[in-house]
């Protein structure tokens, strides 16, 4: 097996079937292998999706790996970081790249310090420059962009958003099956997170509302509005702090990162961790008191004025259009 | 029991925020640094809430030692606030940030948290507002061999157990671990406390140990950074906004109108 080639490296079967952000993160391994002229594997923890053979010939994957193993179904951390371990001693890759979901910002970090490589998050493009990779990544929740530079060997871990998939029509791969050793997880969930409804993530509209409302009771104003327009209400956190919303309503850098077709920020005032999480929308509008509010920067429509006096006026016309 | 929470010192991300709105966040002639020194200073957010929640297990009745620790140019003022908080020891190690990445800095406070006897629970931060990586309490944990939970919004002891409460895209989830473990804490745990003026008083006078990389027979090859930063940009937002104008009912009907011509609805 060739060494040093790019790994993609996914686990836990997404809600569509395959796992999140597996073709963005695929489209941006196929571009780096593709700038250096090396193989692209995409290795799987645990269950293969039935569409991943597919997605692999699509984005030009050379070796589609899979781990099975009942520790990885679904995979806890530690599994998945001795399972990581394992193959990197037997394949060597040149890098190993990863779609930054909540798991993954476990898993990236505790594979490096397990092998004593670097690791970098939050990535949103890569550059191969001689034998080193440069990674550009938000900071300050997204006043700054950063150029990380890391030898060979590293973990990189990319947003969502970062990219916009391109399959080509390769035939399908087959999987390979990869050996592993059991480990026993020292984290026990007690009681799993159960919410199935839909998320934001995968919202087309999504209508959000910050500290501007004024007050909880506002909240139902942006609830209504989403409804009207078949979207999702989402919230900036100051309200989500304060207990108007529960979080998994949040928005930004630290809560849902979204790439709706339309986003509706309502008395958000447009800071950057805010954006963060939806800086990636089609259509961004913004109402505010002030105009000189930062969302403004972002939107492509804006309206200034009180949102208690806007909302009522959104929800009849969004219902009678 | 033996707690240790590790605290960064940051620029106040609300004031950086603030520059970046008005068009006038600055970066330094190395190209990589901020430059606005008129920007605060201050503990990192989720930092200050992970010694919330180890206050919050003291409320509930454990016993235990509380040491804050920082690696970083000038800790002191920041840990004479966890003083006042009520650590009982505060560690700095004073290093030049720009000479270190996340591996050098989890190899010191890994270092120093050994050298100091080990601990039995770890509290981070969930991310640092200024890198905003996320990276330092895990490599921590597997430089020590620890499990680590993220994104903790309650911390509970059960027994020899933490049942600790995590915040996912999913909804709450609940999970339980063995001492030692390391547990980063985010902003769903809730508010701070402030300190009293007679602790804040008090802790004045509370000395940090002053730890270095020699003390802990930590030598330049085990520090190398393996992230290099290379460069810092202030990215552009394109601006193309058109303001929407008339009476409430007015600009509700031409936005409906504009976002359908646009076939955006
Ligand atoms: C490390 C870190 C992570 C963070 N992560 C996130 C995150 O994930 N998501 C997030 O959202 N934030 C996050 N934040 C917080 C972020 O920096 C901002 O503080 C937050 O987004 C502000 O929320 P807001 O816009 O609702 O409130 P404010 O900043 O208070 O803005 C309220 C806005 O409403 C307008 N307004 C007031 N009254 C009215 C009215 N009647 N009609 C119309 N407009 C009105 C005001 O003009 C103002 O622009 C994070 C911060 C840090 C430091
Ligand atoms: N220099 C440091 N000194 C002490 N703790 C740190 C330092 N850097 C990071 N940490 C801890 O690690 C967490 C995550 O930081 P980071 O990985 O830099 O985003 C922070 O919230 C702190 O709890």
């Amino acid at each position: 097996m060739a060494e040093n080639a790019i790994v993609v490296c996914t686990w836990s079967a997404g809600r569509e079937g395959l796992p999140e952000g597996a073709e963005e993160i695929l489209h941006i391994g196929r571009g780096l292998a593709g700038a250096l002229d090396k193989d692209l594997n995409w290795l799987v923890l645990g269950p293969l999706s039935p569409g991943a053979s597919a997605l692999a010939g699509q984005y030009g994957v050379a070796h589609l790996q899979q781990i099975q193993d009942p520790k990885l179904d679904p995979a806890g951390s530690d599994a998945c970081v001795e399972a990581i371990a394992a193959y990197w001693a037997e394949h060597n890759p040149g890098t190993l790249i990863v779609h930054q979901t909540g798991e993954a910002r476990v898993v990236a970090p505790r594979v490096a310090g397990r092998l004593g490589k670097a690791v970098v998050m939050n990535g949103i493009s890569i550059e191969a420059v001689d034998s080193n990779y440069q990674i550009t990544a938000s900071a300050y929740g997204g006043d700054t962009r950063v150029i990380y530079e890391v030898g060979a060997g590293s973990v990189l871990s990319f947003i969502a958003n970062a990219a916009v998939p391109e399959p080509g029509d390769g035939a399908p791969v087959t999987a390979e099956s990869l050996a592993f050793d059991r480990v026993e997880e020292r984290v026990q969930v007690v009681e799993r997170a159960t919410f199935d409804g839909p998320r934001l993530d995968d919202a087309e509209i999504i209508v959000s509302g910050g500290r501007g409302l004024g007050s909880a009771d506002n909240y139902k104003l942006i609830e209504e509005l989403a409804a009207a327009l078949g979207g999702l209400p989402g919230a900036s956190r100051p309200i989500v702090d304060d207990g108007w919303v529960d979080s998994s309503h949040q928005v930004g850098l630290t809560g849902r990162i979204t790439r709706a077709n339309l986003y509706i920020a309502v008395g958000i005032s447009g800071a950057s961790q805010h954006m963060a999480g939806c800086s990636a929308a089609g259509t961004i509008v913004a109402i505010n008191r002030d105009a000189d509010a930062a969302i403004f920067q972002y939107a492509r429509y804006g309206i200034q004025g009180d949102a208690l006096k806007i909302l009522p006026e959104l929800i009849r016309a969004a219902g009678a259009r | 029991m033996k707690i240790i929470v590790c605290v960064k010192e940051v620029m106040d991300p609300d004031a950086v925020n603030n520059y970046a709105v008005a068009g006038r966040l600055e970066i330094g002639a190395d190209g990589k640094t901020l430059t606005q020194t008129a920007i605060p200073k201050l503990m990192n957010g989720y930092d200050e809430q992970a010694i919330e929640a180890a206050l919050r297990l003291r409320d509930a009745g454990a016993d235990f030692t509380l040491t804050v620790i920082s690696a970083g140019p000038e800790p002191d003022k920041m840990l004479k606030h966890a003083a006042a908080l009520g650590a009982q020891e505060i560690v700095s190690i004073p290093v030049d940030p720009a000479e270190l990445d996340y591996h050098s800095v989890a190899t010191l406070l890994a270092a120093q948290i050994k050298a100091s006897g080990g601990a039995d629970l770890i509290l981070c931060g969930r991310q640092a507002s200024d890198d905003d990586q996320g990276v330092v309490p895990a490599l921590v944990a597997e430089s020590l061999g620890m499990p680590v939970v993220t994104v903790a919004r309650a911390v509970e002891l059960v027994g020899e157990k933490l049942r600790v409460t995590r915040v996912t895209p999913e909804g709450d989830e609940v999970v339980e671990v063995a001492c030692p473990a390391v547990v980063t804490i985010s902003n769903e745990i809730g508010d701070p406390r402030y300190p009293t003026a007679s602790a804040k008083v008090k802790a004045r006078r509370v000395k940090p140990t002053v730890v270095t990389p020699g003390d802990l027979n930590l030598d330049e090859a085990r520090l190398q950074p393996r992230v290099m930063l290379t460069k810092q940009f202030v990215p552009e937002v394109q601006g193309n906004c058109e303001f929407l104008q008339g009476e409430p009912a007015e600009v509700a009907d031409l936005l409906i109108e504009r976002l359908k011509a646009d076939s955006v609805l």
